[in-house]
């Protein structure tokens, strides 16, 4: 508990500064809203476009002119941003003890070494749960001029449903590395490289049909906005798929961690 | 200037230099060999967007670009290399001096005889050399780029210098901020979740840049600085916002001299 209680504090300040950014998001977004909120000259624009363009624009299924469209149209940045804050959680909460040489005054404490992982995974979840609930506050928030809808409410819903699970993929990700390397400082490296490489991936499906192989290693676009709007729920194979690369992640990194030797520079 | 600082500080960072270097040269080439199919279906979209009205393509940003041109299809992807150099930069500015401290190794360099001013010097003259060789070697593999997979499509090389230039500036602005901030807080424990936060921040405060008007806080992010959409299309930079980035930069490593030279450095205990 006292380990949980250190690591909440410790991280305090980032989970702020995350918290910051995100506001900024949702402030720019909801004053470029209000521009055209429910003007029906640009709805009209809007249905003269062909589907296909609009699959090019990414703005499939989405009237962008009501509340709806334009949460859906944000869904990936709030998955980005929820993936980077994660994974910086997960990968430095193990190795930044390393870094600043208190490992092992932590690991002589009378707890055991799965103990010290627990706890500090579990502080990074807190984390986690916070950045999504002050997110989906800030966006209800955002829209009351709006006169948001049942329907408005159950798409955020399923919206931060999909961050919180694209930020759990990210934390164990982040987790697996820091407890599997033994030089913390290519954890850090690795988990930059892994955000930008599967963030890139994300956008590159979309520009051609080669790619779209590419989709399945992407959490990004596990979780497609405009699939959610239209079907309501999850794509129940990538919640599958997402559990599955969480469980593996966090028990390889118990086991790893257990094993490995401290660093020692 | 010391030259043992500076050779010492450029040798530390080749290896981030030739990491992001050449991920950035594979990540150009392995787009523009799909150059040629894009350009072709750009060709049929141009023709489809031309009859769209034209409120709506500026709403979507699109009013722009062009795929089928070879600087069109650049300007496409440029954002992210743009992202990648501006965490490239991030690092260097936020890890600049706070790494002595850190590695505690501080003491050991403050009692040297050489004054802060000549150690600041000298690492952030080392620093933007690095980045300066990182984009040299991003400016040469997307003009091979160009030129191989190119198709032989004419372009407008001022426009390319000016796209390939705008690289600098934006590197130089994360740079001098990161390094302002990492001298603003007590303690940097790790340089990483600093630029990712600062790097990132930015890009996603642009996302929306192109689509539906002006929001003024979104000329804080350098990525609205050197839009490359608007570089392509006036084949010019932004100047009011060229001349505000360069302000801040400079302000913000003035701020970082300052606050380095009476900056209470924490030694080892």
């Amino acid at each position: 508990m006292n380990i949980f209680l250190r690591e909440i504090k410790a991280t305090r300040k980032s989970l702020l500064i995350w918290i910051v950014v995100m506001g900024l998001l949702i402030l720019i977004a909801a004053s470029k809203f209000s521009a055209f909120a429910g003007d029906p000259e640009m709805l009209k624009i809007l249905d003269s476009i062909p589907p296909a363009m609009l699959e090019v624009m990414n703005a499939n299924a989405f009237n962008l002119t009501t509340i709806i469209g334009f949460y859906g149209l944000m869904f990936l940045y709030f998955g980005l941003m929820g993936a980077i804050a994660a994974a910086m959680w997960g990968s430095d909460s193990i190795s930044k003890e390393e870094r600043d040489k208190t490992v092992e005054f932590s690991l002589v404490l009378p707890v055991s070494r799965s103990r010290v992982v627990t706890a500090k995974l579990l502080a990074a979840l807190v984390n986690c749960l916070v950045f999504v609930l002050v997110t989906w506050g800030m966006a209800i928030v955002s829209v009351q001029n709006y006169q948001p809808d049942q329907d408005f409410y159950a798409f955020l819903r399923l919206e931060m449903l999909a961050m919180f699970l694209i930020e759990l993929i990210f934390l164990a990700i982040g987790l697996l590395l820091s407890c599997g390397l033994k030089n913390h400082k290519i954890v850090s490296s690795m988990a930059v490289g892994i955000i930008l490489v599967t963030y890139f991936f994300s956008i590159i499906v979309k520009m051609n049909k080669d790619f779209a192989f590419l989709k399945n290693f992407s959490p990004f676009y596990y979780y497609d906005a405009g699939e959610m709007y239209r079907n309501g729920h999850l794509n129940g194979m990538y919640v599958g798929f997402s559990v599955a690369i969480v469980m593996v992640c966090v028990i390889a990194a118990y086991w790893m961690y257990n094993k490995r030797d401290l660093y020692t520079p | 200037m010391n030259r043992m600082i500076f050779k010492h500080e450029l040798q530390t960072r080749i290896r981030s230099i030739l990491t992001w270097g050449l991920s950035i040269t594979a990540l150009v080439f392995v787009l523009f060999t799909y150059f040629s199919v894009f350009a072709k279906e750009a060709e049929l979209m141009q023709a489809l967007l031309a009859k769209f009205p034209k409120e709506l393509l500026i709403a979507f940003g699109m009013e722009h670009i062009n795929y089928s041109t070879p600087l069109g299809y650049l300007a496409f992807f440029f954002l992210f290399i743009q992202l990648c150099l501006a965490i490239q930069a991030c690092n260097f500015g936020v890890g600049l001096v706070s790494i002595e401290e850190t590695e505690l190794t501080a003491d050991f360099l403050l009692t040297k005889p050489v004054s802060r001013m000549e150690i600041l010097s000298s690492k952030v003259g080392a620093a933007l050399a690095s980045l300066v060789l990182t984009d040299a070697i991003v400016w040469v593999s997307v003009f091979f780029a160009l030129t191989i997979y190119g198709e032989g499509k004419p372009y407008d090389p001022r426009t390319l210098v000016l796209l390939l230039a705008s690289l600098l500036f934006m590197q130089f602005f994360f740079f001098g901020v990161g390094l302002m901030i990492s001298l603003l807080v007590k303690r940097v424990r790790s340089v990483t979740p600093y630029s990712l936060a600062l790097a990132f921040g930015a890009y996603v405060l642009n996302a929306f840049s192109g689509v539906f008007g002006d929001v003024k806080l979104e000329y804080i992010t350098p990525f609205k600085h050197f839009e490359p959409g608007y570089i392509v299309d006036h084949a010019a930079y932004n100047t009011p916002l060229l001349v505000f980035n360069v302000t801040i930069t400079l302000l913000s490593l003035a701020a970082s001299y300052w606050l380095y030279l009476h900056r209470d450095i924490s030694a080892v205990s």
